[in-house]
């Protein structure tokens, strides 16, 4: 489905491009193709303000109230996705990352109250949005949501342009600032290397107590409501975050903790693909805006040379002075 | 081209004289030790980039992933591309909206604003990972249509080297004219009504073009969002860049004309500096009646008026826009160069911090990091700068780019040593010898 998307935008922009003369010449299967294309938009909107999750779409369950801090998530993270180990604070000798970077996709951390001797693990990798920001910037799609909803980053796309980190509101993908061909770090939900083989993410399938487990989106929401239902003073706020975060995700998150404590960000339910496309969207569709400008400057760009040349050829009879553009 | 009438001196200072079209700087010499002192940095910034070619980014800036945006994103260019929208500011007011007096400092403006945005060019091909991936522009079907950083890598090239050169054209046609050989003359005679014909209908791509990519420049900013503090994330950000940009891009160019013209002791023209300090006055309005009523319409007022650091920052950054807004109102202080001189420096400064903050100081997201700029990214930021400001003495110097009298137009002028063979037949002035002017472009 989002293959057929991208397609169609990148069509768009070719009408676009071509302008109404191309569109002239064009006829017959680009003009069909157009029709279709806009009848398809007028139904299904690019970016709608609160995305709806495919059938298909696939998720992942942390709950914070099981997770022991084990880690055997990150050694099957660096194995399945061939990352080195960050050894730079151990001396050499463990895997400790302080947060997510270039040799870290995913990471287990601990949160404990300064106060209170309230504790809590969270563990981060990328949330896969339904509506990613990072694709929604990404200029060339170098980085594309695929089917299932997991978000991929193709280094032959890449320009290393950063504006994903930017973009992100969970500071997820990192950049490798110590190579010379630098890449976008980030977690792929294992897509390539499992996911297309019928496989769970590695993480999951390394989980020992169950914390984090690997399901379609819809029945994973139905069973963190139904543990939220059973305990509910176990939960904070009583929801899944992540349920609408961003416009949604699909990596939902149980915790018994305050969810900004353990560094997830308060976020508001629309997409920021929306906020951000929602005006350009419409002056952009087919050009028309750039197009229709430039027409109305054409005019009265036309008109002033007009002015500007005659009196140009008078100015230049009376004084015999070369006038300049 | 209308004839500027002389402006009375009202303030007993040196605002007489009348611009009437582009000429060469031709008294002094040309590399002063300043300049020699420009060449150096920018030799050493180019030099530092040369290796920067080869190295990965980490050690030569202080970017983390946090702040994945250094100062040559933030500054070289969302900052300075602003000042350079001299062209884009002047132009519409000269050919959409008929100022046709200022036509004779469109070539100043042009100037400066292809140096930045060359430069600012420049320095995205040396900030960006993975440049050579960047051939997929030639690709449509690769694009992402509703990204903006397309929009601007697709735009901003092709703006500086097609449309903005484009308009640059005859400056450079008509110097080979003046100087160059017989052939050279043919061949031009004959592509001049060219460029003439098609003149009026390129340039509408350089006014719309810039529009799009410097509003786009406000548009990345909103797949920010809150990372970015409120006070600047806003869904009118786009406009209100493009506001900005109109704002540097006149006051800069006030700036610019009067620096210059202080430089090489030349005359001041009142009616058109005034003109431009009415325009400047006036986008400064608009930009201020935008921002407040943004800053309501989101109920941010409390907020930018609670007095804490951010707020203050908001505070001086509108308040440097204000004071020009309020003062140029008055014929008095646009027509006195000192006080015109400091307005339009203010108001460059209120409009390069607004275009700066929102990537830098505004720009918080939760992760605690610092960032600020390492030397080596400073020293190559600066370098860029200084690349531009050679470029732009060695242009005024050797082409007819800044405002004057056409009677100070010596067309016998020869550039870099070039023969005299051809300055002999070349066409003089006519009140010197009294035969008529040959057209150039
Ligand atoms: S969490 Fe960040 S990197 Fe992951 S899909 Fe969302 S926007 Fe993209
Ligand atoms: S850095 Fe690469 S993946 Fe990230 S937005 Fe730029 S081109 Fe896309």
């Amino acid at each position: 489905m989002s293959v057929a998307l991208r397609r169609r935008q990148a069509f768009k922009v070719m009408i676009g491009l071509g302008g109404t003369a191309a569109s002239a010449m064009l006829p017959g299967p680009a003009q069909a193709e157009r029709t279709a294309a806009r009848s398809a938009e007028s139904t299904t909107e690019e970016h709608p303000a609160h995305p709806v999750a495919p059938p298909d779409a696939i998720a992942m369950l942390y709950d914070n109230t099981i997770c022991t801090g084990c880690k055997a998530c990150m050694p099957a993270c660096n194995e399945a996705n061939s990352l080195p180990t960050d050894t730079l604070l151990s001396g050499g000798i463990w895997d400790m990352p302080l947060g997510l970077n270039a040799k870290t996709k995913n990471i287990v951390e601990p949160y404990q109250d300064p106060q209170t001797d309230e504790f809590a693990f969270v563990k981060k990798q990328c949330m896969h949005c339904l509506d990613p920001a990072c694709v929604t910037g990404c200029l060339f799609g170098a980085l594309v949501k695929q089917d299932l909803g997991a978000v991929t980053w193709n280094s032959s796309l890449c320009i290393g342009c950063r504006y994903c980190e930017v973009a992100c509101p969970f500071e997820v993908p990192q950049f490798q600032w110590q190579n010379w061909n630098p890449k976008i770090v980030k977690c792929e939900f294992c897509y390539d290397q499992r996911l297309k083989e019928d496989l769970q993410p590695a993480c999951t399938a390394a989980c020992p107590t169950g914390t984090v487990i690997f399901g379609k989106r819809s029945d994973l929401l139905a069973q963190a409501k139904e543990r939220i239902s059973t305990a509910p003073d176990k939960y904070f706020e009583k929801r899944v975050y992540g349920e609408y975060e961003a416009g949604g995700t699909q990596v939902l998150y149980l915790s018994s903790v305050s969810l900004q404590k353990i560094g997830l960000p308060k976020l508001g339910s629309t997409s920021i693909g929306h906020y951000a496309t929602k005006v350009t969207s419409v002056i952009y569709k087919w050009l028309v805006g750039p197009v229709v400008v430039a027409g109305i400057f054409g005019f009265f760009i036309r008109r002033n040379w007009d002015r500007h040349e005659s009196e140009r050829l008078e100015h230049e009879e009376k004084t015999g002075y070369p006038d300049q553009l | 081209m209308t004839t500027t009438e002389p402006t009375a001196d009202k303030r007993g200072t040196t605002l007489i004289n009348h611009w009437q079209c582009g000429v060469p700087v031709t008294q002094g010499p040309v590399l002063t030790p300043f300049l020699l002192l420009l060449i150096g940095i920018a030799a050493l910034g180019l030099a530092l980039a040369a290796i920067r070619f080869f190295s990965p980014l980490g050690p030569f800036s202080g970017m983390n992933d946090v702040y994945a945006w250094g100062i040559w994103k933030t500054f070289n260019v969302m900052t300075l591309t602003a000042l350079g929208s001299g062209p884009l500011a002047l132009g519409m007011a000269a050919w959409v909206f008929n100022r046709q007096k200022l036509h004779v400092v469109m070539r100043t403006a042009l100037v400066s604003g292809f140096l930045f945005y060359a430069t600012g060019l420049i320095a995205l091909g040396f900030d960006v990972g993975r440049p050579w991936n960047f051939y997929s522009a030639l690709m449509p079907w690769r694009w992402n249509s509703e990204s903006a950083m397309l929009e601007i890598s697709i735009c901003m090239p092709l703006y500086c080297a097609v449309f903005l050169s484009f308009e640059i054209l005859p400056l450079i046609l008509e110097r080979v004219y003046y100087t160059g050989n017989e052939r050279a003359r043919v061949i031009l005679c004959r592509v001049a009504p060219m460029v003439r014909k098609a003149y009026p209908f390129v340039i509408v791509g350089a006014y719309v073009i810039p529009l799009m990519h410097q509003s786009s420049l406000g548009g990345l900013l909103l797949l920010a969002g809150t990372k970015m503090n409120p006070l600047w994330q806003s869904p009118v950000l786009p406009l209100l860049y493009l506001v900005a940009a109109a704002l540097c891009g006149f006051a800069f160019t006030i700036l610019l004309l009067m620096i210059v013209c202080l430089r090489y002791s030349r005359d001041l023209d009142a009616g058109i500096l005034a003109e431009l300090a009415n325009l400047l006055s006036g986008v400064c309005f608009v930009f201020l009646a935008v921002r407040l009523s943004d800053l309501i319409w989101r109920e941010q007022l409390r907020t930018a008026f609670a007095f804490d650091r951010m707020s203050l920052l908001f505070l001086v950054e509108s308040g440097l826009i204000l004071i020009p807004a309020l003062a140029l109102r008055f014929q008095r202080i646009r027509e006195t160069p000192r006080a015109l001189l400091n307005m339009s420096a203010l108001a460059c400064l209120g409009g390069m911090l607004y275009r700066f903050i929102p990537t830098s100081i505004a720009y918080m997201p939760a992760r605690s990091t610092a960032y600020f700029p390492s030397a080596p990214e400073l020293v190559m930021a600066a370098g860029y700068i200084a690349l531009g400001s050679v470029a732009f003495v060695l242009v005024i110097n050797y082409f007819a780019v800044l405002p004057g009298e056409a009677s100070a137009w010596n067309h016998t002028f020869r550039p870099f040593g070039w023969p005299r063979k051809a300055a002999e037949s070349s066409p003089v002035m006519p009140d010197a010898t009294g035969v008529t002017l040959e057209r150039g472009i």
